[in-house]
This record gives C-alpha cells, structure tokens and sequence, in this order.
C-alpha cells in the first residue's frame, strides 16, 4: 500500500506529514464528557481531604470521649470508696484533706475556746497568732501541721458583738470549722 | 467638516488605546482566579484544553492517557495558581505543566504502551495536503488516510521523549524555537539540534511517503 502512494507524494516533505495530525481532534461529545469530569475532579480538589491520621482520630473522637468519661467517673468513685473502706490516717487526712482533724483535736477544744475568749475580749484582734502548741499536747498533732501558728483574719469588732459571740463562731468565721 | 474632525480624533483616540495581547488577557483572567472567582478558570479551560490535549496526545498516541493527563494538568494548574506571578505568559507555564506531566507519565509508561487513536476531523478531506494524497486513487483515500495516521503515530513513538516533544511542539502546535526553548527550558540552539535529529529520523521511517 505505501508504494502505492509513493508516485504521488513527490511534493510531500515531513513537516506536511505532520501537519496531517492537527487534524486528529476530538469531537464536541468527547469535549462535553471532558468538561464534566474536569469539573468534578476540580470540586474534590476543592473539597480538601484531611490526612488519614486526623481522619481516624474524628473516628474514634465519639467513642474516646465516652470511654474516657468512663474512666474518669470509674476513678472518682474508686477513690470514694476506698475511703469508705479504708478510712485515711491522721498524717493521711492531713494531707489529703484539710485540717479534717475533728476528732482530734476536739480533746483540745477548751483551751482554743479560752484562748479565743481572750482574744474577743480585745476590741480588733487583727492577726493574732492561735498557738497549736498550747492546745495540744500530742506529737501527730504537731508534726501534721508542721507549724506554729495560724494566722487568723481580722474582723472589725462594730460588726460582730463581743458580748454574744461564741469563741467556736469566731473560729467559724476564719473557714476553720471545728 | 467640525464633525468629520471629531470623528477622526475620536478613532485616533481609540487606536491609542493600547490593545491588551493574549498574555496579558491571560494575566487578567488569572488575576480573577487568584481572587477568589473560581469559575474564571473555565475560561483557561476553553481556550487552552485543545493545544494541550494535543500535545498530550501526540506524545502518548493514546486518546484515554491524553484525556486523563489533560485533566491532571489542569487541576495542578489549578491548584498552582496562586503561586503564579506572571514572569512568563500562562501559555508557556501550562504547557510546561503539561509536558512534565507527560514525561512523568512517559517514565512510568516505558514498559508498556497502547495505542488508541483520535479521529480524524472531516476537515482533512479539504486540505492541500488531503488532495496531493489522494490526486490520482479517490477511492483508496480512506484507506490511505488510516494507513498514514498509524504509520505517523508509529514514527513518533520511535524517537526519545524529548526529540517528540520538540517536533509536537514546533510541527504540530506551530510554537517557535523560543517558545519551545522557554518550555522545555533549553536553549535555542539545543531545541534546533533536537528538531533536526528528530526531522532526519522521521524522513528514514516515513520515506515510503515523501518523495
């Protein structure tokens, strides 16, 4: 077949052969498909996927927030009723919750209330110092507070009455509930 | 005589506008792009998606491949348009997408190749070139036409990706020695070297055609 063609192509050079392929062109149809799918590949591109990592984790988000609401509710009762149980030490109560010393320190309840008496006698006691060597006696006592003093709020003397209060309403007053 | 005046002076007027080239319509429209008016890229599509379908397709011989690296083009274009400043026009710089979108491809093809197609617009049977063909044997010329078409798409596979590119570009797209230079980034005087090498091989595989 090309030797056919050979006798009437002596004008034809290759520059003219290959100008022959501007004329391979696709249809409208093929053209209209294109555009769709030009359109649709863009839209994704501009609807961005989020890295697989962060995909996972919005995932699982649901079910590690309630598992960790579990664990902590779990935790928090655990510690309840471990207490419930296993009633914490003096030296622990210290530590754990303050000044829970109640039974304790309810031998020397009379000499805080003598002591206060004295110290609501005066008209603005400002910042008197509450001695907790003087109202108890025991080492534990001592050794979990690990101090000398506590300095106790002032309260103006025209706002609460002398004459009626309580040495154990003034001690109310400064938070330290006996 | 006054109104002849103005209208003279009214059409110098005009003509001193200085009319924008297609390089700076491109820039413009790119402009929209960049500014958030999303569908201004459209525009690009339809004016640009013929040349580098192409490209695409002289360089790969397959219709499918073309499309589909037709498309990716213009989505890394896209997705690249805010990064473009307009040192060159837009043409070159998507048809430079374009190309390394098909070398890329080409690698990656290397072992296996298939061959498909595109028609052949009704348009040919109009040409010069259609009508030296086919001058003394009408009733072959379909024949001759699909035998020719193979025999072409054969002959520029046979060359190295870069020579094929340089013989699509100046031959078939009808771009000049620096615009090709300024795509495929080599100089003037590699692109002439390369078009000839390529041009010497094509005239041995395509003989039985040209006198």
């Amino acid at each position: 077949m090309a030797k056919q063609i050979k006798p009437y192509s002596s004008t034809i050079n290759v520059e003219n052969l290959l100008r022959l392929k501007r004329f391979e062109r696709p249809s409208e149809a093929f053209w209209n498909q294109f555009d769709r799918e030009l359109h649709q590949r863009m839209l994704q591109t501009l609807v961005k996927k989020d890295p697989w990592y962060l995909q996972v984790m919005r995932g699982c988000s649901s079910s590690l927030l309630s598992g960790a609401a579990l664990v902590l509710s779990a935790v928090v009762i655990g510690i309840f009723a471990v207490r419930t149980v296993f009633p914490p030490m003096p030296s622990q109560a210290a530590t754990i919750m303050s000044f829970d010393v109640t039974a304790q320190v309810a031998d020397a309840a009379l000499p805080i209330s003598i002591q206060a008496d004295h110290l609501i006698s005066t008209l603005d006691y400002g910042t008197d110092a509450i001695s907790v060597e003087d109202v108890s006696d025991e080492d534990t006592f001592r050794r979990d507070f690990g101090m000398q003093g506590m300095q106790v709020a002032a309260y103006d003397a025209a706002v609460y009455s002398t004459d009626s209060a309580h040495a154990r309403i003034s001690f109310v007053s400064t938070g330290l509930v006996y | 005589m006054a109104t002849t005046d103005s209208v003279s002076s009214t059409l110098t007027a005009a003509q001193d506008i200085p009319r924008l080239s297609e390089r700076d319509l491109d820039w413009v429209v790119v402009q929209r792009v960049q500014a958030g008016h999303v569908g201004a890229f459209n525009q690009l599509v339809q004016k640009y998606r013929q040349q580098i379908f192409s490209l695409i397709y002289n360089m790969t011989s397959n219709r499918e491949d073309a499309s589909d690296l037709t498309q990716e083009t213009f989505i890394k274009a896209f997705q690249a348009i805010a990064r473009f400043k307009g040192k060159s026009s837009f043409f070159t710089w998507i048809y430079r997408i374009a190309m390394n979108t098909t070398m890329s491809f080409l690698k990656k093809r290397s072992r296996r190749r298939y061959i498909s197609y595109e028609t052949i617009n009704e348009e040919l049977s109009g040409s010069e070139i259609f009508e030296r063909l086919t001058a003394k044997n009408r009733s072959e010329a379909a024949v001759l036409v699909h035998e020719l078409q193979e025999k072409l798409n054969d002959s520029l596979q046979k060359l190295s990706p870069k020579h094929r590119m340089v013989v699509v570009l100046h031959e078939i797209e009808g771009l000049d020695h620096a615009e090709i230079a300024e795509i495929t980034k080599a100089s003037v005087g590699t692109v002439r070297a390369r078009l000839h090498y390529a041009k010497q091989h094509l005239q041995s595989y395509l003989k039985d055609y040209i006198g």
